[in-house]
């Protein structure tokens, strides 16, 4: 952009202004703080400094001109701007020179008035002044129609002699989103409608499709424990590498619950408390002796029947202890009474979810157990904890109708599943086992004596 | 095909009644909307249908109730909590403002808020200065919220299905002038997205754009206009957060001008912001800077006459057009 130099109030009071003299030419170059003139105001002649660098243009108002201050006395083209054209467009908008440096001294004391930088720039809408390009019309030609002089549309459309701008293309929208798109129209929707309650409804905007609702909380990685890797390695193999089965059977517990209600009766004072599962680790270890198959382990080659009845017992453990499950042997388990495999069990359960167990605590088990029912679980399924060739998985005792002598009574009854490597064991065998446990279960002065 | 024409307050009843037969999450609550059928009949029957655990009355208790809502629905539960009117909204402007739109950013993502705030605004007829608040000014200045201010039936119903399945808390803005309206509004379901606006009528000369109770205020101001060989062209924004500014820009790029007419005050409204980004966009576009009509900036009258003068009435559009195409 050229650089407009205007007459500069040089003095309080001063209103006007004479340049007695440039001090520079067309074409010479200028830097801030050149004295370019030297101008007479109402106390003194003083010299006139620029603040910008460049090159003189165009100087417009000639020596020995008294003009007010505001008027455009000179035009300094800027570094990269060519002078001269600077002065064309500028004689273009209706600036006249001065002259060139060798009539400066030739003074032309009714020379056009130049506008002010106001009156060639500020009345003028900005639409006015695009068209006013695209339509080729001098804007300082024209007087402007609206408030204050301005020049508006309506006036480049006269100079122009057109109607309206159908022709100009829209620009751009700018950076402006464009939301939305309907049966192929583009942003907005129209709807050529003269009233709101006359909109035809079917032609404004198609269902769309959109995100079923929900709340998206995001995911997060948990870094696995020892323990967690431990499960994840063992029972990986064991899903994979052992032809699992299952085979389920209802226990009446009726009996048995009646038995452990009697029992933690009497033996309250000295402080036992006989939980549901310890009668099924008994009932499950005694029935050993008759089926040595579920006391076993597949070798590859053959299959190994353990002598010592060992019941590995799974304890979840709490998630401050990081949660997860370890599995606790209760050691020669056919050889202790409900007592001993309680207070066993009790034991084992509290260290797991204290300080942990030791690795003698989970070594050796030969036949699992895990239940579910305390949680009011009805069913499930194990995974066979290897080496194990077969694991138990206990639901709760519900009260339930039942069918007892052909008579529809009121009863508890749970439901145990077993799951069998079914390289050892067989489905009738399984079975087998399973009506002996029922049996000891069923008839639980079997596991008192 | 048979034309359906029902009230806005059915649309309302309709779109709401719509997402709970759809969604089990989606529940009522505020004053007098189940026993009573609503204040305003808007949810009228809806008691008998879905039962009192998912329409629930409130006590007069609107920071309690909105509070409480904001919890079920950062829980996982879409309420619409309805105010009777927003001007009742002021006295739970914490859990509203504070708690609501703020709760995504808040809880990093842990915690969204997939609530609709609904319910009377602006200019109600008489009800004096404190019970006829347009209240898109306040709230539209808050980051995290979305808000709809619609006009007439089609877009009431269409507009709130898109808001209760929005995840985000939406302000739902309606107006007890329009509830009785009667709009087409089709049998066959429909959603209406947010931040699209709708031109609902073409014009040459001048762009009107309004939201909301005023766009019938500029639809009378432009057949008036009409009849002096102005050719003006509507449109309605529908939603202000997100506003759509991509129409109203082409719009005004042909007419070269623009008139907002906004029901709320003028300083730091909706309709200063559509103004300040048109001219950002548009500024060679112009013949004359943006002219704006708003309620005067008084408190809301409560003579009858006064109210109509102070509003963005048609007669003030009328003259604010005139102003921007230079036929005054």
């Amino acid at each position: 952009m050229s650089i407009k130099l205007t007459m500069p109030r040089l003095s309080d009071t001063m209103e006007a202004g004479t340049i007695v003299r440039w001090n520079v030419k067309v074409g010479d170059r200028v830097q801030s703080g050149s004295a370019v003139a030297d101008v007479e105001t109402d106390k003194a002649t003083m010299e006139m400094q620029v603040f910008d660098d460049g090159v003189v243009a165009c100087l417009v108002v000639p020596e020995g001109r008294q003009v007010p201050i505001g008027t455009l006395i000179a035009i300094i083209a800027e570094e990269g701007e060519d002078p001269q054209q600077v002065a064309a467009s500028n004689a273009a908008a209706g600036v006249s020179s001065a002259g060139g440096g060798a009539s400066l001294r030739s003074p032309a004391p009714e020379a056009t008035r130049a506008p002010t930088a106001e009156e060639s720039s500020a009345r003028c809408s900005p639409l006015a002044r695009k068209l006013a390009d695209h339509y080729r019309i001098d804007i300082a030609t024209l007087k402007g129609s609206g408030p204050g002089g301005r020049v508006i549309k309506r006036d480049i459309l006269a100079a122009a002699g057109v109607e309206s701008t159908e022709d100009m293309p829209l620009g751009d929208t700018g950076s402006a989103a464009v939301l939305g798109s309907a049966a192929g129209t583009e942003g907005i929707t129209e709807i050529p409608s003269r009233s709101l309650a006359a909109i035809t409804p079917g032609a404004i905007v198609p269902i769309v499709a959109l995100p079923q609702p929900t709340i998206v909380v995001p995911g997060r990685e948990i870094a696995l424990s020892g323990m967690r890797q431990t499960i994840a390695r063992r029972l990986v193999e064991s899903k994979t590498t052992i032809p699992h089965y299952q085979v389920s059977m209802r226990f009446a517990m009726d009996a048995v619950l009646e038995l452990r209600v009697m029992l933690n009766g009497q033996l309250e004072p000295q402080g036992v408390k006989l939980s549901v599962n310890d009668f099924i680790v008994r009932a499950c270890a005694i029935a050993m002796q008759t089926h040595p198959y579920f006391n076993a382990s597949w070798a590859g080659d053959r299959i190994v029947i353990h002598g010592a009845v060992n019941i590995g017992v799974a304890i979840s453990l709490p998630a401050q202890r990081g949660g997860g499950l370890v599995v606790a042997t209760i050691h020669s388990a056919d050889q202790k009474g409900l007592r001993q495999i309680s207070l066993d069990t009790k034991a084992l359960a509290e260290k797991a979810r204290t300080k942990g167990l030791g690795i003698e605590d989970m070594s050796d088990a030969t036949f699992t157990i895990s239940n579910l029912g305390m949680f009011g679980v009805d069913n499930f399924t194990a995974i066979i904890n290897p080496p194990n060739s077969a694991i138990l998985a206990c639901g709760a005792a519900v009260e339930q109708p039942v069918v007892r002598n052909h008579q529809l009574v009121v009863g508890h009854e749970m439901l145990a599943t077993l799951s069998l490597d079914h390289r050892v064991i067989d489905g009738a065998m399984a079975a087998e086992f399973l009506q002996t446990v029922r049996h000891n279960i069923e008839n639980p002065a079997t596991l008192l004596v | 095909m048979s034309v359906r024409m029902i009230e806005y307050r059915e649309a309302l009843r309709e779109a709401m009644s719509e997402e709970m037969r759809r969604d089990k999450r989606v529940m009522l609550l505020g004053e007098e909307v189940a026993q009573y059928n609503g204040a305003y009949k808007v949810s009228r029957g809806m008691l008998d249908e879905f039962g009192a655990r998912r329409v629930i009355d409130t006590p007069i208790s609107e920071s309690g109730f909105a509070g409480m809502a904001i919890g079920a629905a950062m829980l996982g539960l879409r309420p619409i909590v309805e105010f009777m009117s927003w001007s009742f909204s002021l006295v739970a402007a914490d859990p509203i403002l504070n708690n609501a739109p703020k709760m995504l950013y808040m809880s990093g993502g842990q915690f969204g808020c997939p609530i609709v705030f609904r319910g009377n605004d602006g200019a109600g007829g008489q009800l004096g200065s404190t019970h006829s608040w347009c209240v898109e000014g306040l709230f539209s200045n808050v980051p995290g919220l979305k808000m709809a201010i619609p006009s007439n039936p089609y877009d009431a119903k269409g507009l709130l299905k898109t808001a209760i399945r929005d995840d985000d808390p939406v302000f739902f803005l309606e107006s007890e002038r329009m509830l009785a309206a009667k709009g087409e509004v089709p049998e066959a379901e429909y959603l209406i997205p947010f931040g699209q606006a709708r031109v609902c009528r073409v014009g040459t000369d001048c762009t009107i754009a309004s939201w909301g109770r005023p766009v019938h205020f500029a639809v009378d101001a432009a057949e008036q206009l009409a009849k002096e060989g102005i050719s003006c062209e509507v449109i309605d924004m529908r939603t202000v957060r997100p506003l759509d500014i991509g129409s109203v820009v082409r719009s005004v790029k042909k007419t070269g001008c623009l008139v907002v007419a906004d029901q709320s005050w003028s300083f730091g409204s909706p309709g200063s912001e559509l103004a300040a980004q048109v001219h950002q966009h548009c500024f060679d576009d112009l013949d004359h800077y943006v002219v704006r009509v708003h309620s005067a900036d008084v408190p809301t009258p409560y003579a009858q006459n006064l109210e109509a003068e102070y509003l963005p009435n048609a007669r003030r559009i009328c003259e604010a057009v005139r102003v921007v195409t230079y036929n005054t």
